[in-house]
């Protein structure tokens, strides 16, 4: 019999550091992706589960147990919390993400490289869908910095532009002191 | 007024002040045989060939701006006979034939330089489908040679083979394929159009075109109306606006296409090398700049300017292929107009209104062609049927859907060529 | 260039995906060859104002009506394109 072992997106890849940036990986508990029907009333287990509404689009909201992410036109990710039995176009979607956590007093730096988002005009727990180089992301900003979600096929390209980025960032941090 | 070795050593010491226009500046007549709108390569063309090959001098060619100020004189001088589909591939035989003994025809350096041009291939799949146009190139008539990745490595050792996304499996060399100087092409096709008798006029906008009971009688123009039995509108780039003057919609979309000179440097790119996958192609000019493009910016624009993203993706693209040329600063970037049909391929073709002919939807591959357009278009307005080599490029194709030209087989959509 | 997406505001043009013409939202009756062709085809491809579709492809994914001036890339308006439609209905 083979023995599967599991690993995590970016195992072996991170952290990283490179002057005032670092990036670790994130592992959720569970990802669930939410598309709700029309009819928001179907919504109301979800409610009592999680204590909170659906975020507004381009925002995130910690409820009792984890978080909701916007995601996109009519689509949520719930993240860490399980997601009660709902009238909604609901997939289990874990395995299927690589998150990473971008920190340090560089991090506005780096994805000002690497992104075509305003980020340094975003505030904590704002959310966005844009691109990290050519792939697709989510990216939702925090209190310390910010976490990016790309395909996890994508996650050692994922990992090898930003830490690219950031070495150049530190590069150019260590010219100008 | 030809010109010789003498002649430019003379001028040479005496400061050049004996040179005088080489084509005349006439003013409109009354009414001409034909008229054709537009002074670019393919309208310059299309007179010449009216005056040569078939004896039509009676022409007037009205150019809005001056000879050479639209695409002919704003593009990235490539010239070549590699297309895969019947229809295309004999059109472009045809050009590069007559590129090759242009100068002779005109007495004009137009610096035609067949340079050989290498399109490269990065998996087994596109070697496959490069071997296949390469047949069909000698098929043709055409040369074609697969170069393995040391053939390619002989003739351009200074890419970098081993790029992670798209190594370098080898290329398709056209070794007749080249440049030629861009304006001079106008401006050698202009003078040999005026020494045949034809009129240049210059500064001379069309306003509208005259039609009267379905056929076309002449042009409304800045310079006052001219009659006309015939007239051609070779316009590309601003097709749509004066077909709508005889109230024709034509299948096209006017696209953006940028490109980009870098500082002059010494002779390095010995070839044109094309680089498809990443949306690159690469020249070196006479003058020493790298002249480098790459494709549309994906939307409609009149503007005649970019884009940054696209810039971005072209360095990109030509540091992945070229690592050496990011040393090289970029001189200068423009863009110009392209005119999209919805399979990628050209129009030369009568229209719904009698004595009314269009040459059109060059997308952005119309340099190469002035010869054989204008050869295509004279023939089609003076004899009132298609050149053999251009029979298949008509507006027809589209409503019946018969014969699409889809040359990169990616859909009959304006924004996917 | 940017485009203000409904959704998710003030965005770099690399996030957009561009269709074409705003024609392709009056889908001709199947089997009406002539008006396919036309549908498919032919173009106004004014040089000023137009009204073309885009993607938000990187972003929300939704599908946008912009008017726009071809000349100058000047940005008139963006719209839902499926508000487009219900309107239109």
């Amino acid at each position: 019999m083979v023995e599967l072992v599991a690993r995590t997106p970016c195992e072996g890849l991170l952290p990283y550091e490179a002057g005032e940036a670092e990036l670790s990986e994130i592992i959720p508990k569970r990802i669930t992706s939410l598309a709700p029907f029309e009819d928001s009333t179907l919504l109301k287990p979800l409610k009592t589960a999680l204590g909170v509404e659906l975020p507004a689009p381009g925002q995130s909201v910690k409820a009792k147990d984890g978080r909701i992410v916007w995601t996109g036109q009519n689509q949520f990710f719930v993240l860490d919390a399980e997601v009660p039995a709902l009238d909604a176009a609901v997939t289990d979607q874990s395995d299927a993400w690589a998150m990473v956590a971008l920190g340090g007093a560089a991090a506005i730096d780096v994805m000002a490289r690497i992104c075509p988002l305003d980020c340094a005009h975003m505030t904590a727990s704002q959310v966005a869908r844009s691109l990290i180089g050519h792939m697709p992301a989510i990216i939702i900003r925090t209190k310390t910095g910010f976490e990016i979600m790309v395909f996890r096929a994508f996650a050692k390209t994922l990992v090898n532009e930003v830490s690219h980025v950031m070495d150049a960032v530190a590069a150019r941090g260590a010219l100008s002191t | 007024m030809g010109y010789s070795a003498f002649q430019l050593l003379k001028e040479g010491l005496t400061g050049n002040k004996g040179w005088r226009p080489v084509w005349r500046d006439p003013e409109p007549k009354a009414e001409y045989d034909i008229v054709i709108i537009g002074g670019g390569g393919h309208g310059l063309s299309t007179a010449y060939y009216l005056a040569k090959n078939h004896g039509i001098t009676n022409v007037a060619v009205l150019e809005k701006g001056y000879i050479g100020s639209g695409n002919v004189g704003r593009n990235t001088t490539i010239v070549r006979a590699n297309y895969f589909l019947p229809g295309n591939s004999e059109f472009y035989s045809h050009s590069l034939k007559l590129w090759e003994g242009l100068e002779s025809e005109l007495n004009y350096n137009v610096m035609h330089s067949g340079r050989g041009l290498i399109n490269l291939f990065h998996s087994d799949g596109q070697r496959d489908a490069f071997a296949r146009r390469g047949n069909m190139m000698c098929n043709q008539g055409d040369d074609a040679i697969l170069l393995d990745r040391d053939g390619v490595r002989a003739e351009l050792p200074y890419l970098d083979f081993e790029n992670t996304r798209f190594p370098i499996y080898g290329g398709l060399f056209h070794p007749r394929g080249g440049t030629a100087r861009h304006d001079a092409v106008a401006w050698g096709y202009a003078r040999a159009a005026d020494t045949l008798g034809v009129d240049l006029i210059q500064g001379c906008e069309v306003l509208d075109i005259d039609v009267d009971g379905g056929k076309v009688t002449g042009v409304q123009t800045s310079r006052g109306p001219i009659r006309a039995k015939k007239v051609g509108i070779v316009v590309a780039g601003r097709s749509s606006q004066v077909a709508a003057m005889a109230g024709l919609e034509v299948p096209i979309e006017s696209h953006v296409l940028q490109a980009f000179v870098s500082e002059g440097l010494k002779p390095a790119v010995n070839h044109v090398v094309s680089f498809g996958m990443g949306h690159f192609y690469l020249s070196q000019s006479d003058k020493g700049g790298l002249v480098f493009g790459g494709d549309l910016d994906f939307y409609a624009s009149y503007a005649q300017r970019g884009n940054i993203p696209m810039m971005e993706h072209v360095m990109e693209a030509g540091m992945t292929l070229m690592p050496a040329i990011g040393k090289a600063k970029v001189l200068r970037s423009w863009g110009g107009i392209m005119d999209m049909t919805p399979d990628g391929s050209f129009i030369i073709d009568r229209t719904e209104i009698d004595g009314l002919y269009m040459d059109c939807g060059w997308c952005y591959g119309g340099f190469k062609a002035v010869p054989a357009s204008g050869w295509c278009m004279a023939h089609l307005m003076a004899e009132d049927r298609s050149h053999e080599v251009a029979q298949r490029h008509t507006f027809d194709r589209f409503r019946t859907g018969g014969g699409l030209m889809d040359e990169e087989g990616t859909g009959s959509q304006h924004n996917l060529h | 260039m940017r485009l203000t997406c409904p959704i998710c505001g003030d965005r770099d043009r690399r996030e957009f995906y561009y269709l074409g013409a705003a024609d392709y939202l009056d889908r001709p009756v199947e089997g009406e060859a002539e008006a396919t062709h036309r549908y498919l085809h032919l173009r106004d491809n004014p040089a000023g104002v137009t009204r073309d579709l885009w993607q938000h492809e990187a972003g929300c994914a939704a599908w946008l009506v912009v008017e726009r001036n071809v000349t100058t890339h000047e940005i008139l308006q963006v719209s839902l394109a499926k508000d487009e439609i219900r309107d239109a209905r």
